[in-house]
């Protein structure tokens, strides 16, 4: 994706050389703009709170140390918020994976009657803001008895039209011919769709598991909401929510922030690739 | 899911670091998951309840008063080490009553949880809390008997204590000794000559501010609406106005005597008296450093001015008695409440309950934070007495008037706001008192007409 | 992979073969809504049911802390919404909030994106860095602007000292509260459009760049009229998705500003939210939620028509 040829084809031109310095020169100012609020707050969670009171503009210390982290974890439910909120953010991809794709699959290489209402029908999910509609959907999950679980979290993330989209347009892209041939071999519509289809799509797959991810795992109105328990917070929630006694503690605040932010990064690090084009993917929504 | 990545792991494949940390991570999921039933996980993913010796906790302190009850707790945890006290503090006002009604009704309250007396009525009629009898306090060595009158009596809904109180917290006057011995204001043990009636307010004002050179008094007029409406509120009270009745359906402000008081109030800024147009920061920086006489407030914000050079300097006492035949407080309380929750049983009742006791036997510690004790046993003891400035205050505890019923009424709620914002806008002198008033059955309207949600 | 299309020609059904394959056929059919139903329960039940469930709760006096719907009140909730100031001033919050957003996400992304496009090396680092802050929690993103905001000691504050400018009030007053959000706003999200634009742009073939540079276009000249009029498509995408989740702005506001000072900056959601779930009128809630979804919808219809009309043009 970033080695492809076009920015080779600008050279062809020979002002083009002077606007290549202008954008890196521009592209570097900004990127250093946006580096600074994350090194800032890692650099304030480094230091003791005293030097903060004393000089809180300042960069330098020279008593840097992890204290805010250990007091962080200490004083609040903040390891309990991870497991919530990893769990539920596993719970949702793989809830998804599976419904998702077995639909899209129908979608794409089934034709069953009725298959053009149900797609239209999907298709229509794409222009509900579902966001929206938190309170009725808390007054049904609330019905469910499904509160404070993690179902409530796990379970209306799973209807995702776009998803199915994904999926549909993957599964559309696979030749007919394949799918034939295992129907001529014996094999089950089922089977077809497990064993020969949803091996070849692990790009849909991937793109989907991430970004069901990252919106489970970032999803903030809904689980404040839904999880109103302190125990059964996730991790976004739970910092928002919980004052823990750290009034104006900045270097504790800011290492709250930084550990809210660091499993994602540390996801976002590893799947760079995947998540960027899962996004791109996103663009039909 | 954790033999799939394990499994996973010993075999070659192209990116191994991202499935080992992955797998990783799920692994460690599924330990946590095994390790317990009635762990956050075993909740979380079959609703189950928490273990029988967690006793979870629900609060709204931070600052000095949070600090008052994490000590309070530790009395309780030496004395109960076989309970696992999970206290929690949720950030105060509205946001805070949202989660406990939320949990409520979603089926996972915490076991004991604080509420304001102001804010009882709108949580009792909406089905929340479990109801206190009699006879069960008594067991548990709370008579009704051994708390505030004032305090249980609001605290009683519908004939039951649904509520234990902890404190009353009433609003309340500071006067800077320096400044006021100066202005001739006090009596030879340097307290405060006794004040009656808008004349001698008015007058001790303009004394105090011949000997600070800046103002007579201080309070809050600029972002912050409760101080506002409680300030208003105690004056008004006095006068022997009201603002809704029938659960709020109904406004009965009573237009002439808020615009008396409203008048009043305006005088004292429209003089210089007391600064027109301050907010919290300004207030503290004007008081602490004897720029201002007086200061109306509440009386938990005594531990902030015992942090400043003033510590030691200042004494609090009741607003005096201004308007009407009898001296009134405005002033709110804390209590404890056991919410509704079908996973609450005898034992954990028990539990509860000698909790609930612990804290009101050492609210002693609780009275540092500048709150009268609503435990009778604790309020009257010596050792409460001994403590200044909180002991000058108890009678405005027994006179206290708090934020009437309503399903909008209550700590931090729309109603504190929309009366404190009018008060306000009269105090800097943005509206007339009687345009102020207007405000206040204006923005009352909408929430009186409105089919209350509960109740 | 490349961006992902949906035909938006409904399928083609295929014509029913005959007799012999009939067995095969109902395999197929019980198979396809086999694979379809869990999807179809899960959409009923959490994306229409709230649908229909917000319908018709907004006809009663339900209590969110209660079980079951209340009493009947019929129109009133909808005719209190409708006369509500508060409700009409938090759409007026919500429209100036995606006002101020809408053109610095889509304008600073673009260029982002061409620029980006332009530099040989560095390329996955400048995502990496306008991409990280889109995959934080957006409690994390408040929390460090909150300090980097903070009246006297903040970093912002200072930095405006030092060059001789005094701070404004920037979570104190109204206008600056909104900026404020904006320009926090701004930072979190302009990845997720950056790299939109960047699909879109290596969608381009690079012949067409060839061409023109061969015909000594300049690069102003290859932007206007080859860059732009095909990236028409992606610029639609992004602006329509960008209104859509401005329009639809939460979290920010709750965490920054709670709405204030007073309610002079809360949205529609949070709206909802205080008198849904604060003051438990789930009923009047509602009434609110339905005018704010019908909206939104509108809006979402608007961008659906726009896209196919985009695609037609470009032939795409």
């Amino acid at each position: 994706m970033t080695t492809n040829a076009p920015a080779n084809a600008l050279d062809y031109n020979a002002r083009s050389r002077a606007f290549k310095i202008f954008s890196a020169i521009v592209l570097a100012i900004f990127a250093i703009i946006w580096i600074i609020p994350l090194v800032f707050a890692l650099d304030t969670s480094l230091k003791p709170e005293g030097e903060i009171a004393a000089h809180p503009t300042s960069w330098w210390s020279s008593h840097f140390s992890f204290h805010a982290y250990t007091e962080v974890v200490k004083g609040t439910p903040i390891m309990t918020w991870y497991l919530n909120s990893l769990i539920i953010a596993v719970l949702t991809v793989i809830i998804t994976l599976v419904v998702c794709s077995m639909i899209g699959f129908a979608l794409a290489q089934t034709r069953f009657s009725g298959r053009i209402t149900v797609f239209g029908f999907v298709l229509a999910g794409l222009l509900i803001p579902g966001s929206i509609l938190v309170l009725p959907l808390y007054q049904i999950v609330h019905e469910m008895h499904l509160l404070n679980t993690y179902w409530a979290m796990a379970l209306p993330a799973v209807s995702a039209p776009v998803a199915v989209f994904i999926f549909e347009s993957f599964f559309s892209g696979l030749p007919r011919e394949l799918i034939e041939a295992a129907r001529i071999d014996g094999a089950s519509w089922f089977g077809i769709y497990w064993r020969v289809c949803l091996p070849l799509c692990r790009p849909a797959m991937a793109a989907v598991a991430i970004f069901t991810f990252v919106g489970s795992w970032n999803n903030f109105l809904w689980p404040l909401l839904c999880m109103s328990n302190v125990d059964q917070m996730t991790i976004p929630v739970g910092m928002a929510t919980v004052a823990g006694g750290f009034g104006i503690l900045y270097a504790q605040v800011m290492a709250t922030a930084v550990l809210g932010a660091l499993p994602l990064f540390v996801v976002f690090l590893l799947f760079q690739r995947h998540i960027v084009q899962g996004i791109a993917g996103t663009g039909i929504k | 899911m954790t033999d799939n990545s394990v499994q996973r792991r010993t075999q070659p494949h192209p990116s191994p670091t991202r499935r080992t940390i992955v797998g990783a991570g799920l692994g460690a999921a599924a330990a946590e998951l095994l390790s317990g039933c009635g762990s956050p996980v075993a909740t979380g993913l079959f609703g189950l309840a928490p273990p029988s010796d967690k006793l979870t906790y629900w609060n709204l302190f931070s600052g000095g008063d949070g600090a008052n009850m994490a000590k309070m707790e530790k009395v309780y945890e030496r004395s109960h080490p076989s309970i696992d006290l999970s206290a929690t503090t949720l950030s105060w006002g509205t946001p805070y009553y949202t989660k406990l009604a939320l949990a409520t009704a979603g089926g996972a309250p915490p076991d004991v949880g604080i509420v304001h007396l102001s804010r009882l009525d709108t949580f009792v009629e909406a089905g929340l809390l479990t109801p206190f009898p009699a006879d069960e306090l008594t067991a548990f060595g709370m008579p009704a008997t051994n708390f505030t009158p004032r305090a249980a009596q609001k605290a009683t809904v519908d004939g039951q204590l649904h509520a234990i109180p902890l404190d009353t917290h009433p609003f309340v006057m500071y006067y800077n000794i320096p400044v006021c011995r100066k202005a001739g204001l006090l009596d030879a043990d340097d307290n405060l000559k006794p004040i009656h009636g808008p004349a001698e307010l008015t007058a001790a004002l303009l004394a105090a501010k011949k000997v600070t050179g800046h103002y007579g008094g201080v309070v809050a007029v600029i972002g912050d609406p409760a101080t506002n409406l409680r300030y208003f509120s105690t004056l008004y009270y006095q006068a022997g106005g009201t603002y809704i009745a029938d659960a709020g359906q109904k406004i009965t402000i009573d237009n002439d005597k808020a615009a008396q008081v409203l008048t009043f109030m305006r005088n004292l800024t429209k003089s210089g008296l007391m600064p027109a147009t301050i907010n919290d920061a300004g207030v503290l920086s004007l008081f602490s450093t004897g720029k201002a006489g007086f200061l109306f407030d509440g009386e938990w914000d005594i531990p902030t001015y015992r942090a400043t050079p003033l510590n030691g300097k200042f004494n609090v006492v009741p607003i005096p008695h201004i308007f009407g035949p009898k001296p009134v407080a405005y002033a709110d309380s804390h209590s404890f409440v056991i919410p509704r929750n079908s996973a609450m049983d005898k034992n954990r009742r028990a539990m509860v309950l000698t909790f609930i006791k612990t804290m009101l036997e050492n609210s002693l510690i609780w009275a540092g934070g500048g709150h009268v004790p609503a435990w009778t046993p604790v309020r009257d003891s010596a050792a409460f007495k001994a403590l200044k400035p909180q002991a000058n205050y108890v009678a405005a505890a027994e006179t206290a008037m708090y934020d009437p019923p309503a399903w909008y009424s209550g700590a931090g709620s729309d109603f504190e706001n929309i009366i404190g914002a009018a008060v306000a806008n009269s105090q800097s002198g943005v509206s007339s008192a009687s345009s102020a008033v207007g405000q206040m059955w204006s923005g009352l309207r909408p929430y009186a007409d409105a089919k209350a949600p509960v109740g | 992979m490349a961006t992902t299309v949906i035909d938006d020609g409904l399928p083609v059904a295929v014509p029913d073969s005959g007799s012999p394959l009939r067995t095969q056929r109902s395999g197929e059919n019980r198979a396809g809504w086999l694979l379809s139903a869990p999807f179809i329960v899960f959409y009923l039940i959490f994306l229409i049911g709230p649908a229909l469930y917000g319908i018709l709760m907004s006809f009663f006096n339900t209590t969110s802390v209660k079980s079951g719907l209340g009493a009947a009140v019929g129109l009133a909730n909808y005719r209190e919404v409708l006369t509500s100031s508060a409700f009409w001033g938090s759409m007026g919050h919500t429209l100036w909030f995606t006002v101020l957003t809408t053109p610095p996400l889509v304008i600073l992304a673009f260029v982002f994106a061409i620029l980006a496009e332009r530099i040989r090396r560095g390329r996955a680092l400048v995502r990496f860095i306008f991409f990280a802050p889109f995959v934080m929690p957006v409690t994390s993103v408040t929390m460090i602007f909150g300090w980097l905001f903070t009246a006297q000691i903040g970093l912002f504050p200072k930095w405006l000292s030092d060059i001789g400018i005094s701070p404004p009030n920037f979570l104190g007053t109204t206008g600056w509260s909104f900026i404020t959000v904006a320009l926090l706003t701004v930072w979190w999200t302009v990845g997720f459009n950056f790299v939109l634009f960047l699909a879109g742009l290596q969608e381009i073939p690079t012949e067409v760049y060839e061409a023109a540079a061969i015909d000594g276009s300049t690069p102003r000249k290859t932007m206007w009229s080859i860059t732009m009029p095909l990236l028409r498509p992606t610029i639609v995408l992004v602006t329509m998705l960008q209104i859509l989740a401005s329009l639809q702005i939460f979290n920010q506001m709750y965490l920054m500003t709670g709405g204030g000072p007073g309610t002079s900056t809360r949205p529609v959601m949070e709206f909802i939210y205080d008198y849904g779930f604060s003051d438990y009128r789930a009923g009047y809630a509602a009434a609110a939620t339905m005018v704010y979804f019908v909206i939104v919808l509108v809006v979402s219809l608007v961008w659906f028509v726009l896209r196919r009309q985009t695609r037609k043009t470009v032939g795409a």
